[in-house]
């Protein structure tokens, strides 16, 4: 089975509280001095693709939309020991909206060829718009399950997807092929790479598209989406203190501040 | 008649067909000589290393722990039997020679004083010495029977052997005694004391006999003893010079190896193949003793981990002539088995310990490699911490400051903005990301300004030196980490370096040399002990408490630094300070390195804990520390066992500059 994993570089999600900046006039984050790193959820999406291939065989190919550094992400993957690996280049600055990336990225795998499955996080960890997967399987005009944890072989053809409800999971069947977005499971925790491998990476040939080469305009990178407004929320203490000559003065004066506050708000 | 310029006796009185006995001493050589072979072969089937250089040091080495037992004696009982069983055998052997320059050469030396005084005296004491010292091992062995020890036949055949020769060897020269009425027999009081009681019990024709029985008896038991020892543990009385003569000349803190990684054709080590000749010297160099896996924390605690097994199930396997060199020896034995190999904080103390210097933390350390770099197998929790020192530069997984928070409201400049720094301040992960320790560093900067040093951190520019990815054992990540540190280090032309974290220091000092990188390196204890001896700082408000210093295992015992931390706790307290039952080389570890601290021990085994009820049996007040690992692991060990005692962990900065603070500027 071809399996093709989308992989998306992001502002590392750890970085300390005090570090994270938001440049309000560009509607962005700050890079400052964060690192950049694989979104979780398309590492949880390749380690899905790993155990589907360790168990059934097949061939894994990753690509990635983004800027030249994002060949880093690829590396890593290839690593893990991704077959191959595909970078478009973008390097249009700001926000590359979700509808841009997915027409991106489906331009891009249906210039890769033939495939069975398509792998992606569910959302990623920087704007978590959770949009891309579903707006690439509308583009390639192919079934999409959304929040999977795992994948089995079915009949001849298909393939079986186990997804995560609110309510428990749901065990489902499609054709082939098909777009799948994974959620994180105990399961799918991403693996690290044995060490040969990652020295062994920086060898494995990686393929480079610019935009043009996939037939996309590079003027539509923020074409679909906007952003009004960016600030990182505030957070105030205000303290208060009720008076009252007796206990019970006390609890109602309390409880008449807390209504006025609350229909303040 | 009895001129002691005459005195000597007769060799081989009373011994016909004296021929047997060379006839004999051939297949015995040829056996014992086979023995020895064989292991050289084997030794000689691992790869290369040199451990010939510097050899003056290596003599005076061997003059130590070899000749004069230092390391033996460091604990006393053992000590005590072993050296008079070994200098008991070192005399004995000497008189057997003196009798062979006397009767096979010719060279008449076994006469007057010098045979009374040594050859009949001396040998005489030595070897009643060496009797006391078997009853000793003995009694160790099979009464009080400690759990360091292995419990084989063989160990108890060899005691019982070496018994018997030396009481035949008393029997036979009491019965000479009596028998020739030897005039000088007073100067062996042991055989004398044979010879009077015999002569109570026996005629002199049935000592006739029974000498000439015994004597051949001996003859043939200790010929017997030489076949077979290079088959047995005894075989250390070769091995243990060689391994002594070939030991590490550098500290602890520089044992690990560097991996070529374009040449490598496995990384790490999981096979007898992947062994230079002095681990497997190391092997056979084993004596059994224990006192590795007695001092290892690990072990204490009641986890699986211990060295000894490791070495001496390693030791089976390179000795079995049906095992496959090539054959993956992880989880082969409980030793060997992953769940033990990480349960070591490298702490060293099994190393120190050994009396014949094997190295088995390293084994273990490689072991690791090949766990992480081949098999990419190892604790979650390890995994997490690396990968964030991959992506971060840090193993602190969710911390919430950056590299430079704790400098808030202090006047610290980085190396960017100071051109005229005289010294680097290197903070480390664990000074700068976690908030205990911020107080530390921040105590410690202060410090530096008061004595009007001109330092700068890197800052942002600071990445973990890898001593958490070597231990563990990514060396990979640790190869580019100490490259990346070193080309930032050479940008700002730094020469010296000061920083409160051991491992930075013992990676600066012994690892960053191996990678090209060179630099004056200073613990912070060190420095502002100089800073203190050079009157730039004055502890004029020293405090009332009484302070314990808990030595960090890669200041201490890895790199040898004892006396500056102490000097420090001396003069930040008008008390006297007290030492724990542990301390200094034989310090015990927090638990907290080789990666431990990344990982979650059992409730009931952890290392930390027990350290803290090693503290509280002193009367401390405070427990100073010179590590961010160690006040981490130490507070989390003295809060849970402290009960309602106020003991308080503190930094020796934290501590001095409480009593510096309010002192005037010199
Ligand atoms: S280094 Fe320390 S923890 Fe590791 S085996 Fe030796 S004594 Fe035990
Ligand atoms: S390795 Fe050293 S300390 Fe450990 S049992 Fe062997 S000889 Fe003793």
């Amino acid at each position: 089975m071809n399996i093709i994993v989308c992989i998306k570089q992001i502002l590392d999600p750890e970085i300390p509280a005090r570090d994270f900046r938001v440049d309000s006039a560009k509607r962005e984050a700050e890079r400052g001095s964060a690192n950049l790193v694989t979104n979780i959820f398309c590492e949880n999406a390749l380690e899905t693709a790993l155990q589907f291939r360790e168990a059934h065989g097949g061939k894994i190919t990753v690509v990635s939309v983004g800027p030249e550094g994002a060949e880093d992400v690829l590396r890593k993957a290839l690593a893990l020991t991704a077959n191959e690996a595909v970078l478009v280049i973008n390097d249009a600055p700001g926000l590359a909206d979700p509808l841009f990336v997915a027409r991106t990225l489906a331009a891009a795998i249906r210039k890769i060829g033939a495939f069975d499955a398509v792998l992606l996080g569910r959302e990623a960890g920087d704007w978590g718009a959770g949009q891309t997967g579903g707006l690439l399987a509308e583009e390639l005009g192919l079934p999409c399950i959304s929040f999977a944890e795992s994948l089995a072989p079915a009949a001849p053809g298909a393939v079986q997807v186990k997804r995560q409800t609110d309510s428990g999971w749901e065990l489902l069947e499609s054709t082939m092929p098909l777009v799948v977005t994974i959620t994180n499971h105990e399961k799918n925790v991403p693996r690290i790479p044995k060490t040969r491998d990652v020295m062994q990476s920086y060898r494995k040939p990686l393929t480079k598209w610019t935009l043009a080469d996939v037939g996309i305009d590079p003027a539509s990178t923020a074409a679909y989406y906007e952003v009004a407004e960016l600030s990182i929320p505030r957070k105030e203490t205000q303290c208060e203190f009720i008076a009252g000559d007796t206990l019970e003065a006390k609890i109602d004066a309390f409880a008449s501040r807390l209504t006025e506050v609350m229909r303040a708000l | 008649m009895n001129d002691p310029l005459q005195a000597t006796r007769q060799v081989l009185w009373n011994i016909d067909h004296v021929w047997v006995m060379y006839a004999l001493l051939l297949p015995t050589m040829g056996v014992a000589g086979y023995g020895i072979y064989r292991r050289v072969q084997r030794w000689r089937r691992g790869l290369s290393e040199n451990r010939f250089d510097r050899p003056l040091e290596r003599v005076a080495l061997l003059m130590q722990n070899g000749l004069l037992q230092l390391r033996t004696w460091r604990k006393l009982y053992p000590g005590t039997l072993h050296a008079m069983i070994f200098w008991g055998f070192i005399v004995l052997t000497i008189a057997t020679t003196v009798v062979m320059i006397d009767y096979d050469f010719g060279i008449p030396i076994m006469r007057g004083n010098f045979y009374l005084y040594f050859q009949s005296l001396t040998v005489d004491i030595f070897g009643a010495l060496a009797i006391v010292g078997i009853g000793m091992a003995g009694y160790r062995r099979w009464i009080a029977r400690p759990s360091q020890l292995v419990y084989t036949r063989e160990a108890d055949g060899l005691l019982v052997l070496i018994l018997v020769i030396l009481v035949s060897g008393f029997l036979i020269e009491g019965w000479r005694i009596a028998a020739t009425d030897d005039p000088w027999g007073a100067w062996s009081p042991f055989g004398k004391l044979v010879a009077d009681v015999s002569r109570q019990v026996m005629s002199v024709d049935a000592m006739i006999v029974a000498h000439r029985l015994t004597w051949w008896s001996h003859l043939l038991l200790v010929f017997g003893l030489i076949a077979w020892a290079p088959y047995t543990k005894l075989v250390h009385v070769v091995t243990s010079p060689l391994n002594l003569y070939t030991a590490r000349l550098a500290p602890i803190g520089a044992t690990l190896r560097k991996i070529d990684f374009e040449h490598s054709e496995k990384l790490g080590i999981n096979s007898l193949a992947g062994f230079t000749w002095k681990d497997r010297l190391d092997f056979d160099a084993c004596t059994e003793c224990g006192r590795c896996t007695a001092v290892c924390p690990a072990n204490r605690v009641g986890k699986l981990l211990s060295p000894r097994d490791i070495i001496l199930d390693l030791r089976s396997l390179a000795n079995d002539p049906q095992a496959d060199p090539t054959q993956s020896y992880i989880g082969a034995t409980p030793a060997l088995s992953v769940e033990a190999l990480w349960q070591c904080t490298t702490c060293g103390a099994c190393v120190e310990a050994c009396p014949v210097s094997i190295e088995q933390m390293p084994k273990i350390v490689d072991t690791r490699r090949f766990l992480v770099m081949e098999d990419a197998e190892f604790p979650e929790t390890m995994q997490q911490a690396l990968t964030s020192l991959e992506t971060r530069g840090h193993p602190l997984r969710g911390t919430a400051f950056s590299r430079v928070d704790w400098t808030q409201g202090l006047n610290v400049t980085t190396m960017a903005e100071a051109k005229d720094a005289d010294v680097l301040l290197w903070v480390g992960c664990g000074g700068a990301l976690v908030e205990r320790n911020q107080k530390v560093v921040r105590s410690l900067a202060q410090l530096l300004t008061k004595a009007g040093v001109k330092f700068a951190i890197l800052g942002r520019e600071e990445k973990c030196t890898g001593d958490p990815a070597r231990r563990i054992g990514n060396e990979f990540l640790f190869s580019m980490l100490a490259e990346e540190n070193i080309a930032t280090l050479d940008r700002y032309q730094v020469k010296t370096i000061v920083t409160s974290c051991p491992h930075c220091f013992n990676t600066f000092q012994n690892e960053y040399p191996q990678f090209g990188g060179r630099y004056e390196v200073f613990h912070h204890s060190e420095y502002l002990a100089k800073l203190v001896s050079e009157g730039r700082l004055s502890a004029d408000l020293p405090s009332d408490k009484t302070i314990t210093f808990h030595d960090p295992c890669y200041l201490g015992r890895h790199n040898g630094v004892y006396d500056a931390p102490r000097q420090l706790v001396q003069i930040s307290s008008s008390l006297a300070p007290v030492e724990m039952q542990q301390s200094r080389e034989n310090g015990y570890c927090c638990g907290g390195g080789g990666g431990m601290s990344f990982i979650d021990e059992p409730p009931n085994q952890r290392v930390n804990q027990e350290r803290a009820r090693q503290v509280l049996e002193t009367n401390a007040d405070v427990v100073a520390v010179g590590c961010p690992f160690c006040m981490t692991m130490l507070e989390d060990g003295i809060n849970a066992r402290k009960g309602d005692r106020d003991v308080k962990v503190m930094d020796i900065a934290e501590l001095l500059w409480q009593a510096v603070e309010q002192s005037p500027t010199s």
